[in-house]
Formats: structure tokens, sequence, C-alpha cells
């Protein structure tokens, strides 16, 4: 302590003569200040660095701060409080600002940040900071912490080119940077754009042709409509919150058993497809249970937060497994609805956002509350909603009293072999002194809540020594066995529910179950706007506080959400991180007339999709004009439109759609398509066997297809891992992923079933090779085109003359084949189909 | 350089010429066609900036012995255990500490004398128990280090914070790391490959989940691709029935043909990453059948691997499948094998798990040796813990002895690549509880392994989320007396 003192006498000592020196910058920062933008915000420019690299020692973790000063709030920057005797920055004097005195420094000893921690500073930085002092220093809260309001329209030249307001902000920025916005696409690329990113499938051919002949001006607003009218549209749109909701058929973990929770999913489908607000459908999945008069339909939707993974393991400690649980709902709110990494703050005060531990496990205290257990060892965790029907439900209510009473005899033989006292435990009998770890850990839980694994321990355990005690754990044992399989017959869905006796919530050091610190309630963080006054403050306040006109992250970081899965990257790029460490807005005040404009049109999704895809924005060609790259090589200004390899699953229900092949019904039980033998044998050490589906489930779309947590669909790539909470896209290129679309089963049968249809509605082979093309890429092959495919094809024909490898080929799959046609013929066509599938035209929105 | 060449830098020799076809000038291309350029895949070269100085080992194979492998019983000998068999653990070592549910309400703890024979081997000197011989045999050609401890108390926590640096799931674990930093060495090969076994009676029900080879926020493509134990090694591999090489090569040539024009017209540089793509999987179906085959092993190389050679998926046919894959440029081969967990049955299962795992170590060890390979490339033996010195079960009860879960000292050895061979590194205490001397954390352990690579673990970051994460987190040092 007493050297930091006299460094901070030097620096001051130093100070006075540096003052007396005058105002210096070193010449690269001279250099780089010539250069800055004329107004420098702490928002755009200054916060980003400060917290990028001084936060980590000087900001809101109190652990891990320095010298006891931190720079991330107004007060502590101009030392406004009373008694404060530091003043880091003195607004608009650079000489006598210490922040400024210590980035300009040379020497290592005190130079801020210090070379060790490897985050030194550019001149730009240098420059940016001096800059932003000598302008007075204005001070701001974080950008997304402000409610957003709409900005006035800025000017534009180009006024023709604009549709909509959102062209206004983006056109407004590309003249700014010298930049002009693509022509428009050609309407063949233009439908087949929209039908991917409303629909999630290729527009039919009948569908293009009508669209390119209808001279008519509305017609672009007229095919909007009907694709956001159309069932696709719930399904497609249901994917991305079926990746944000982690929702999976199985719980995860070892034993990874199945759960019944795609009534929810349909839920959701319907929901969107309705069109329901979004603050309702944040509403009714975060606390529809706790509505006056709950109905099945609210509480339906409240599954959103059993989605999550759950570790029922033999030996796992259950309330290690009820806190991670309630973890991960807080942790999946932090991302959905607020763009905040509130994770960290499970362990330490957040080291950058404002966000304290305190104030985590304030959040905490709201999911805190439901009655689930870390118990359960299968997919239906209580509390749950039972859709069965009522003669199903009569027979379980039967079976669960066979198993009460199993238990209480159960319990009455354990009280007489272990006595204890009133209120203690069996485990607490001097008898148990026998027993030691796991099997003393199953005789503490009340026999009515024993898992079969705790059940076996103690039944290993008193084998050989007392069969009256091994017959009755036993008779539970299979009571409860018979009643679990009764219970997985039943469509039973995870919800969300309030226990009556409030749960303590506490601080948890580490975030470790069992180190609570002090207690906290619930409550929102101070940076956000306060709950309002007298209100029952529960997950129902919380959710309403979150879709409140005046909450100024859900909408922005919804309607970003939006943009990203349109556009392939958000306004915000690190649409998971709207805190200070995210990326600032590319177009901030088009965010922010977004977002007010969802919440003034009562957050209605379809009117925001469509204001998003009416937009001339949104129509430009993808072609790279030249020089572009050099210019814009994110294109995150959008001077074109974006050009992206569609996400697995899609690419898989185009090619079942273009085949015919696609069965196209809504929800139901998740279905087993093709997928290679021993997958889920390898995973699980041979206890969960694939039994693949026939017939209709085999070409549902990918949207049905059963997920086993442990190991997803094999046929799908660079999807969300259905783990924990996703929603940043990955787009990768690997050979893996070629090989899942050359060489799988439903691709290869997708594309002789192609060749089927081609071959029976076309006779000739242009017309043919002509119609698959159409059908993959919405337009005509061109004449080098065409003769690539027919060189293609006479080859494939040599190849195939030989009939057995032609039938070996037209085997793979189970759609019966139509034996009139030549197999030779038929492999042939299947051949070049499959190419076309491959296509990179084929498998990319452009 | 121009940003469509710098992408056509990523497509292979085959890709030159048919380009010429579609606009690269000659002079142009000539001044691509160097051999480097041919080295890197599309799947990706590292970073510019890395190596940072010159690396010891240009590639890792890991045999992680998953379930933690008794370090008492197999490398660590304590002759204190002997003279306290049966006793009581001194209450200093165990206080205050955290074992599993399976021991952590046990009444009594005694010690447990080591159930197998210890000698010393080699000119070292280097203690290893008779159930390894194979082991013993190439001592001298290994470091073990006797100091290592972690933090985890369970096997997923702990095998998670050794590969990826956190006990949580979803950072990027180490093989991606170094594929994501240095990039390919394999035209046709995946740069990080895993592949996994287990032992014959499946003792232990442990799953081998697919975040201990994730990329986590790393891109996709750099994470493990796990070779399968049956069927196909690699995921739709093979081309349908009925469609032979040549008319899949034909497809392709054509596909190539039909992208390159949309290329013409679309400027989009990821049309030459689709090609390239394309070409690259086709590579690795040649390549994989061939890697796979071992009928170009002479008889004596797969006697040194033992009888379970032949066997697709157990622990002797992944070793030599990792040799294979080191010969041919892979950068990271994970290979891990369960069985370790020998809870209550050490006495019978410890023998088994020896046989099955022991001659196939040593044997990839003396191949690589014999090839000149094992001068750049580590490999790595190790669990991700080790097992109590005292007792899990009842002193009486013989067949059900056990050891539960020991994360306060254990033993793992390395080889090759920069290792200074014929050493043992620091010690535990005497009775094999504590690392004592020479520790060596987790995060020491992955700092060295970078090290051997050519990396600086502090300045090897990647920003997510506001953050910037390393394998290391923020902790770790190199561990300078292992080196060679």
């Amino acid at each position: 302590m007493d050297s930091r003192l006299l460094l901070s006498f030097a620096v001051c000592t130093l100070l006075v003569f540096c003052i007396s020196c005058g105002p210096h910058l070193p010449p690269d920062v001279a250099e780089a200040y010539k250069n800055l933008p004329e107004e420098i915000d702490i928002n755009f420019h200054v916060r980003p660095i400060l917290s990028d690299r001084c936060f980590s020692c000087h900001g809101p973790d109190e652990k891990t701060r320095e010298e006891d000063l931190r720079l991330d709030t107004k007060e502590d920057l101009y030392g406004l409080k009373k008694g404060d005797r530091r003043h880091p920055i003195i607004p608009g004097d650079v000489e006598n600002s210490p922040v400024i005195w210590r980035i300009l420094q040379e020497d290592p000893d005190n130079i801020m940040p210090p070379p060790d921690s490897k985050l030194s500073l550019t001149a730009e930085e240098k420059a940016i900071l001096v800059k932003w002092v000598e302008q007075g220093a204005e001070w701001k809260p974080h950008w997304s912490f402000i409610p957003p309001q709409k900005a006035h329209l800025p000017k534009v030249q180009q006024q023709e080119w604009v549709h909509n307001p959102v062209d206004q902000y983006i056109l407004a920025r590309l003249e700014r940077e010298g930049l002009s916005p693509s022509p428009e696409a050609d309407k063949r690329t233009l439908i087949r754009r929209l039908s991917f990113d409303l629909r999630g499938l290729p527009p039919s051919p009948e569908e293009v042709e009508a669209f390119v002949q209808n001279p008519d001006p509305g017609a672009y607003e007229n095919i909007v409509n009907q694709f956001l009218a159309s069932s696709a549209y719930g399904e497609r749109w249901c994917w991305e919150w079926l990746d944000i909701a982690r929702y999976s058929d199985t719980n995860g973990f070892q034993g990874d058993p199945t759960r019944s929770m795609w009534p929810w999913r349909d839920w959701v489908i319907q929901a969107i497809n309705d069109n329901m607000a979004y603050d309702r459908f944040t509403v009714l999945q975060l606390a529809g249970d706790l509505l006056p008069d709950a109905s099945v339909d609210d509480i339906l939707p409240t599954g959103f937060n059993r989605n999550h993974m759950y570790n029922g393991e033999g030996g796992r400690i259950p309330e290690e497994t009820r806190v991670d649980n309630v973890f991960d709902r807080v942790e999946t709110l932090g991302t959905v609805w607020l763009g905040l990494t509130v994770g960290c703050s499970r362990c330490h005060d957040h080291k950058f956002d404002p966000i304290s531990q305190k104030e985590y496990y304030q959040f905490f205290d709201y999911f805190n509350q439901t009655s689930e257990e870390g118990i359960g060892y299968h997919g239906r965790v209580a509390p749950i909603l039972d859709l069965s029907d009522s003669i199903q439900q009569a027979e379980l209510a039967a079976l669960q009293t066979w198993v009460d009473e199993k238990a209480q005899a159960l319990s009455a033989h354990e009280t007489h072999l272990f006595p204890h006292k009133e209120g203690e435990s069996p485990a607490d009998s001097p008898n148990a002194n026998e027993l030691s770890g796991d099997d003393l850990y199953a005789l503490r839980i009340p026999p009515d809540r024993r898992n079969p694994y705790f059940l076996r321990l103690l039944r290993e355990a008193h084998e050989d020594k007392d069969p009256v005690y091994v017959q009755k754990l036993n008779e539970l044992s299979q009571a409860i066995t018979k009643r679990d399989n009764e219970a997985s017959q039943h469509i039973q869905v995870m919800v969300m529910d309030n226990i009556e006796e409030e749960r303590p919530s506490f601080i948890l050091t580490k975030g470790s179950y069992n180190q609570p610190e002090t207690q906290v309630h619930r409550n929102v963080p101070e940076v956000l706007p306060p709950l309002p006054e007298g209100i029952d403050n529960n997950r129902l306040a919380l959710a309403m506080w979150l879709v409140d006109r005046e909450h100024p992250l859900t909408a922005r970081v919804t309607v970003n959400r939006f943009w990203q899965s349109i556009f392939g990257t958000g306004l915000v790029k690190t649409s998971d991180d709207f805190g200070i460490q995210g990326q600032k807005p590319s177009h901030p005040q088009l965010l922010d007339w977004l977002a007010v404009e969802f919440m003034e049109n009562g957050w209605d999704v379809k009117a925001l999709h469509k204001q998003i895809v009416m937009s001339a924005t949104y129509r430009q060609s993808s072609i790279l004009r030249p020089g572009l790259r050099e210019k814009d090589p994110d294109n995150r200004l959008l001077a074109r439109a974006p050009r992206h390899r569609l996400p697995s699953w899609m690419i898989r229900d185009q090619a079942l759609a273009i085949s015919g092949l696609l069965v196209d019904s809504i929800g139901g039980p998740s279905v087993k398509p093709y997928q290679p033998p021993g997958i889920w044998e390898e995973a699980t050490f041979g206890f969960k066997t694939y039994e693949q589906d026939h017939g209709s489930n085999l070409y549902r779309k990918t949207l049905y297809t059963f997920w086993r947590r442990i190991v997803g669909p094999t046929m799908l790539f660079d999807n969300a891992a259905r783990q924990t909470c996703s929603v940043t896209p990955s787009r990768t290129n690997t050979p893996l992923h070629a090989l899942t679309t050359l060489n799988d089963i439903t691709y290869v049968e997708a594309a002789r079933v192609l060749a089927e249809r081609i071959m029976k509605a076309k006779v000739e082979d242009p017309e043919r090779l002509s119609l698959a093309f159409h059908l993959a890429t919405s337009r005509f092959p061109k004449t080098e085109e065409m003769n690539i495919m027919t060189q293609s094809l006479e080859k494939l024909r040599l190849a195939y003359q030989q009939t057995s490898a032609a039938e070996e080929l037209l085997a793979v799959g189970e759609m019966p084949r139509d034996m009139n046609l030549n197999a030779g013929e038929h492999a042939a066509f299947t051949g070049v189909c499959s190419m076309i599938l491959n296509l990179d035209e084929t498998i990319t929105k452009q | 350089m121009n940003p469509f060449l710098e992408h056509s830098a990523n497509l292979t020799r085959r890709q030159f010429f048919h380009k010429s076809a579609v606009g690269i000038g000659t002079a142009a291309l000539a001044s691509l066609l160097t051999p480097s350029v041919f080295a890197a895949s599309p799947s990706g070269r590292g970073l510019p900036e890395l190596p940072h100085f010159a690396p010891k080992a240009k590639r890792v194979i890991y045999l992680f012995q998953n379930g933690a492998p008794t370090h008492v019983d197999l490398f660590d000998y304590k002759p204190k255990l002997a003279e306290w068999h049966g006793r009581q653990i001194p209450e200093e070592l165990i206080s205050g500490k955290r074992f599993s549910t399976m021991t952590g309400g046990q009444a009594e703890m005694p010690l447990l004398q080591e159930i197998t024979q210890f000698k010393q081997r080699g000119q070292s000197g280097a203690w290893v128990s008779d159930y390894l011989p194979h082991i013993a045999d190439i001592a001298d050609d290994l470091c073990f280090i006797k100091s290592m401890y972690t933090e985890a108390v369970n096997h997923s926590p702990a095998i998670t914070f050794l590969l990826t640096g956190s006990e949580m799931p979803g950072r990027p674990s180490m093989g991606s790391w170094l594929n994501y930093g240095l990039g390919s060495d394999s035209e046709d090969l995946p740069a990080f490959v895993v592949m996994t076994s287990r032992d014959k009676e499946a003792s232990c029900g442990q799953i081998f989940y697919d975040y201990y080879w994730t990329s986590g926020f790393l891109p996709s493509k750099h994470q493990g691709v796990k070779f399968r134990g049956n069927g196909e090694p690699v995921l739709y591999l093979s081309n349908p029935d009925g469609m032979d090489r040549n008319v899949r090569r034909g497809i392709l040539d054509d596909l190539e043909k039909l992208n390159a024009l949309n290329m013409e017209e679309y400027g989009d540089p990821e049309i030459a990453t689709r090609i390239a793509q394309y070409e690259m999987a086709y590579q690795m179906q040649m390549s994989v059948p061939e890697l796979t085959d071992f009928s170009d092993e002479p008889q004596h190389i797969l006697d040194m691997y033992g009888p379970d050679v032949h066997r697709q998926g157990s622990y002797a046919y992944n070793c030599l499948m990792a040799r294979r894959l080191a010969e041919r440029g892979v950068k990271f081969v994970q290979l891990m094998h369960a069985g370790w967990d020998q809870h209550k049955n050490l006495t019978y299962q410890l023998k088994t798990q020896c046989l099955d795992t022991d001659a196939p170590s040593a044997a990839l060890v003396k191949d690589l040796k014999q090839r000149g390979l094992l001068d750049d490339t580590l490999v790595i033996w190790g669990g991700e813990f080790g097992r109590t010195p005292f007792l899990q079960g009842k002193i009486s009860d013989y067949k059900q002895w056990g050891r539960d879960h020991h994360p306060y000292g254990y033993t793992i050895w390395m080889a090759g690549g920069g290792i200074k061979p014929g050493i043992s590194y620091g010690a535990t205490d005497e009775f094999g509880f504590n690392a004592q001397e020479n520790k060596v954390h987790v995060h020491d352990f992955q700092a060295t392994i970078m090290h051997l690579l050519g990396i600086e673990h502090e300045r090897f970051v990647f920003k997510h989320q506001g953050r910037r994460y390393r394998l290391t987190d923020v902790h770790g040092s190199v561990v300078k007396g292992v080196l060679g």
C-alpha cells in the first residue's frame, strides 16, 4: 500500500511538471487524432475502449478491482461522490485528467493499461480518449439501457430508391460512406429468397412463373401477404424459437430419458401462425400459469422454461440439479429478452456490465419458486400438464395410490429398522451406521420420492441380510415401474408452477448450490427501469416488466434477432450481447426505429417481417459489384443483399419438397427419419437403439425430427446443439457437410424421386433437365448450364448401362419406385438430380 | 491480395487447373502455385501470428484415460501405504476436502496398499507397476508428471476442465484451439480427430459427451471429427450403393463447372469455398478407406499393438489409427478410453483394463519412434484425476475394494515432441495424497502443451461475448522442468 501511495504522490508531482510544459501528444497519437470523427461519443467511441481495456481491473467487479478505482460509473469517472479526492477524468481538461496522463505515459511502470495485461491502447484509441475529454467528456448511460426513440428520418439524395423508413436509414449511411445500393434482384431470385425467409421452403415453379409474368406493381406485396398467411410461416419461424428454447425430445445426460414436450412445440407453431403479439407470446411462456384463472392454454406455453436439460443421473445430488435448472432459466431470460450475458454474474459481479452477483440471484429468486425437484429421473418431472384423456388419468391415479401405499409400508418398516427421533430421518439412526456413501444418502430421501437408483442401492446393501426389507423395497420399486410405464404412455408436458410456501433464495458463492451466502429477494437490476409500485412481485410481474413500453432492451433485442434471421447478421452483430462489451449497432437509429415501431404496432411480428421484406434494402440483388468487398467486406452496410448457405434443416426440407416427397402435415409427436445405424448405441453404450420410422414419417419437415439431446440428428450441421439457449447462427463449410448432402439416404432418395418426377412430367431430356433445375433454383438453365447437364446425363447413361448398379442405386430409400421406368435411365437422371440438389445455388439463399 | 485470389489460394491444385477455364490469368496462377499453398487445406490455414516461436511438436496424440487411472497402483509407489494398510488416513489430509458422494459419507477411510507390484524400470529407474509391462519397457522414453492436480471431483466436469479449461461445457476444446490457431497440415483429413473406446465389460456407464471435442465459440469447422467405432468411420463417407467412385467423380466435376459459372455471375468467394469443400469431401472419400486399411502394416507391427488391433472401436485399433493419422498430418488426435473408474472392482477390473491398454499405448510410442515421428509428435497418456489412496468399501470385503475420485494429486506421462525423456517430474506426499513437489495444475499442463506447439498461451486469445478467452483461462505457466 505504501509504495502505491508513494507512486500516487510521484504521479501528482509529475502532473504538475507536465502542465508546466503544456499539452503535447506523442507523434503517433497526434497523427491518429487528425483522422477522428468530429464528435466523439461516449457510447460509440469511448466506452468500448474503457470497457475492453480498463474494466477488468477498474470496473463493476468489486473482487478484482485495483486501487479501489472504477471507471464505469459517472460518479466514479468524474469523482463526484462526497469526499472524492480523485477525479480520473476532468471534463475539458486534458492536461489534468489522470486517465489521460496515464495512457500517454511511456514509462512502463506508469503507463495504463500495464504492458503485462496485454491490453495496451492503440494510438487511435488514445487519441479518442484525449479528444473526448477535450470536448467536455459528456456522460451518457450505455446506449442499450436508454429506452429507444424514433429519431427523425435522415435526409437522403436518392429518395426515389426508398420504399419505407428502413431504406431511409440504410441509404443515409450508404451515401455517407460514398456507396450506392444495388439494383433490385430479378423476380425469380426475389420470390425464392422471400419464400425461404417466410416459409422455409422454395417456391413452386407455378408460383415463380405466375409472379414473373404478373406485371402488376402490387404483385410482390401480394406474394408477401400470401406467404405470411401460409401455415409454413409458423413452422419456419418455430425452428429458431426451438433453438432459443433449447427444445429437445430428451433430458440429456446419462440415460437421456425421453420427454413429450412436443405439444408445447405445436403451441409455438400455432401462436406464430396466429400472429400472437410478441408481448403476449412472452408473458404466456414465462408466466402463463400465474395468470388469473389460468387455463390449460395458458399453462402449456410455460413449458418454455422446462425445455432445459435435466440431469437425473443416479448418485447426482438432487439439489444441484434443481439449482442448475434455475440458473438455466435465468440465463435464458438474459439472452432472449435482455440480450445480456448475465451468466457471468452467477459466480462474481459482472466484469463489464452493471449486473451484480446480487442482482443475478434476485432474478434467480423469481424462478426458484417452482415445485420442480432435482430428484426426477425420467422425462416427466413434475410439475406436469397431463394432456391424456380422463380414463388414462384415472388409471394413473390408481397406480399412484398403489405407489403411495407401498411407500408407506416401506416407511413404516424403515422406522422399525432404523429407529430415530421425531423430526429426524432413518438415516440419522444409530442402526444406519452400517451404511455409507450413497446408500446412506438414499435412506435419507423419503421413500415416496426415491428414484429406482436409490431403491436399488438400498436393496443391494441389504440383499443377504434382511429379506423382508428387501421385499418391501422390491414392491415399491415394482409399483413405481408400473406407474412410470403407464405415465410414459401419457402425453405429459413439463410446465411451470409456483409453490405455496416460498423457497428462500441466496447468493451462492461461486455459483455452488451448497454455499449460500446472503439471502436475496426478487427484483430487477438497478440499471434497468424499476418494477411498478405495489404489484405482486412474481414471475408474472417480471414478464410484464420485460414487455413494458419503457423497457429499453426487449424490443431492440427482438427486432435485432429477426433482422439477423433475414439478413444473416443482426444490426447488432452480437445478438446475444447488448451489454457494454457487445458490438455497437451498425445502424443505431434504424434499430431504435424498428423497436419503437414494433411496440407501437402492438408487438406485431408479421407486420415487422413485412416491413423488412417490403424494403428496397431487402429486395436488392446480392451480386457482388466490383469494389464492394474491399469497402465493406462483411456487408454490414447492406449495399447489396446478403448471400448465405441455407441452414441445414432448410436444405433437407427443400430436397423433400422439390422431389415431391414432403409430407406436409403440422405438429404431432416427433418422428425418426433415416439415420446411419449405431449412432445412438455408440453414444449410450448400447442402452438406446434408434428405431427408424417408416412411411410418411420419413418425409416430414425436419422441425419434427426426434432430437436426442446427447447425440442430435446426424443429418444436421451448423445447428444449435439444443443444450443451452442459442441465438447466434453458425455458418461454416466443411467436407462433412458435402458428404451429408451427397450421401445421406434422404438426399439420394430425394434425387431418385425427383428424377422420377421429371421423367414422368416431361419427355425430352432438355425439358426434363430444365424442370429439375427450375425446381431447385427457380430459374431455367442457361445454354452453357444445359450443355453441362446434358453431357453429365450422357456420361451417366453410359455408366448405368450395367443394370445391376442402376438397380442398386434405385433401391436407396423406402419410397417404392415406378418399375415401368427404365432402370438405367432412371439411375442416370438420379445422378444428375443429385448434382442439382448439391448446386451451390440450390443450397444458397441469394 | 485481391480477395478473389485470396480465397482461391485455399483451393487445391486440381481446382487451379479448372479455374483457368473460368478466368484466372495464368500469371496469377503461377504466383499462387507454391507448395505452401497446397499444404493449406480449405478448412483453414491458421492464424498469421502463429506459431509465436518455433514449435517442438507439430501434432498431438492424447491418449485420454477416461474414468481416472489409479496413480497409487500404477505409477506412484508409496511404501507408506503398505505400512499403514487398513489404518485410518491421517485426519489432516482429508479435513475440508471434497470427495464424491460415494465416499463423502463413509465413516472410515482406511488406507489401502497398492494391489500391484512395483519395480524400478530402465536407466531412469522410474517406478511402474507390473500391471503395465509394456509401458514399463519404454520408461526411458517417457516423462512422468507425478504431481498433477485438478479442481473437479466428478468425471464430466474434470474431463471438460482438462480439455477445455473450464468445468462447464461449452468452451472450445484443446484440439479446436490448435486447429483454429495452427490450421491443418492435411489436405484430405480433418485436423482434429476423435476416437473413443471402452473396456469390454463396459464396467462404467460414462458417456463420451460431444462437448469433449466441441469448438465452443470458435467457428464450428474446428470441432473434432469423431471417427466412429463401428460401421463407416466417418458419417456419410461412402457413396450410395450403385454409385462407384468414377460416377461420383464425374458428377462432382460437372457440379464444379456449374458452380464456377455461378461464381462468374455472383463474384461471391463463398462459391469458391463451396467448390473446394466438395473437392475435399471427395479426397476424404479416397483417403479414409486407405487410412483404415491395415493390410499394408507388417505383421510384427500389428503384433505389437496386440490382438485387439483388428477390432474396430477397440483401444488397440484406435492407437494404430492414431499413428496412421499422425503420419498423414492430422494435428490433434484425441483418443478416449473409458473403464478406469474402479470404485468397487479394483481387485479384478484394473488388471483387465491394463491388459487392454498397456501394449497398444507402448506400441504407439515405439512405432512413432522407429519412424522418426516421435520427435515432433507429442504423446500424452493420462486421466482427469487420480484415485484415493484410501479405500472405498470395507477392508474385509476384498472383492469389492475400490478407490474413489481423487483430484489432489495424480500421475500422467508424456513422450516425444520436445519433452525430456526418462524423467519423473514432481511428487506427491508420502501417502500419494497431495501433489507436493513441483505441483502441476491443469492450466500449467495446458500451457506446456501450447508451448511445445510454439504457442505462448497468454497471447492466444479469442474474444467472445465481450471477454477474451483462452484455453488456460487466466492462469497457467509453462512447466519448464519437463521440456527437453
